[in-house]
């Protein structure tokens, strides 16, 4: 029963993403919107975690353009449509509050 | 056959209302016979400690409620051990019956298993 994990929280606040990452199954998902698109600027800790991971990783189109930040090639930006989406194919969303 | 939920509580039982809410949610799953989980993870491990003194801080300790849980039917507790690690916590020592302690493979596999989860 594969999970979306949703992150909405900077990765330089608290642990979330690292615990996130930690306790992520083999065929789950990871979607950064607000503040966790932080973790796509390169040279960081988060985006070398997230890079060596090689896990299915998405993020909010609009929120990575509004922090003037761009995706690297190996997470797919999308929009909320797409989001919408995301969801239904996984068994369930597990969101990060 | 009612959706089975795993809860996860990851903050400490000072850090604001998140520890109290998510032990709201489970007591109320409880009430409706839901399967129902619940995880330790992160500063959650905190509201584990034993010897806590809420009242020096004028607030309700939530110890009582945790060990209130089996009456509530929830037996199915879980606490992470990197977590508990990373606190110079003795899983031991935690002060809950019937507490199961999970390496991160194993929390996957929790995760996996049940229907619906919420991360407070």
């Amino acid at each position: 029963m594969p999970t979306l994990h949703v992150l909405s929280h900077s990765p330089f606040g608290d642990n979330r993403l690292a615990s996130c990452l930690r306790v992520l199954g083999d065929k789950d998902a990871l979607l950064l919107c607000g503040d966790a698109t932080y973790a796509l600027q390169s040279g960081t800790a988060p985006f070398a975690r997230l890079q060596a991971t090689g896990l299915k990783l998405f993020a909010l189109a609009e929120d990575v353009q509004a922090r003037g930040l761009s995706a690297p090639d190996w997470a797919e930006t999308i929009d909320y449509p797409a989001f919408v989406e995301l969801s239904i194919q996984h068994d369930k969303v597990n969101t990060w509050l | 056959m009612a959706k089975s939920l795993l809860l996860i509580s990851r903050q400490s039982p000072w850090s604001g209302p998140g520890a109290r809410e998510a032990l709201d949610i489970i007591l109320a799953g409880g009430a409706f016979d839901l399967p129902i989980g619940l995880l330790f993870l992160d500063d959650g491990v905190h509201q584990l400690l034993p010897g806590q003194n809420a009242k020096a801080v004028q607030q309700k300790d939530l110890s009582a409620n945790l060990q209130a849980l089996p009456l509530f039917g929830i037996e199915d507790l879980f606490v992470c051990a990197d977590s508990a690690a990373e606190r110079g916590i003795d899983t031991e020592a935690l002060g809950l019956d019937g507490l199961k302690v999970l390496t991160a493979p194993d929390i996957a596999a929790l995760i996996d298993r049940y229907d619906q989860v919420i991360t407070l």
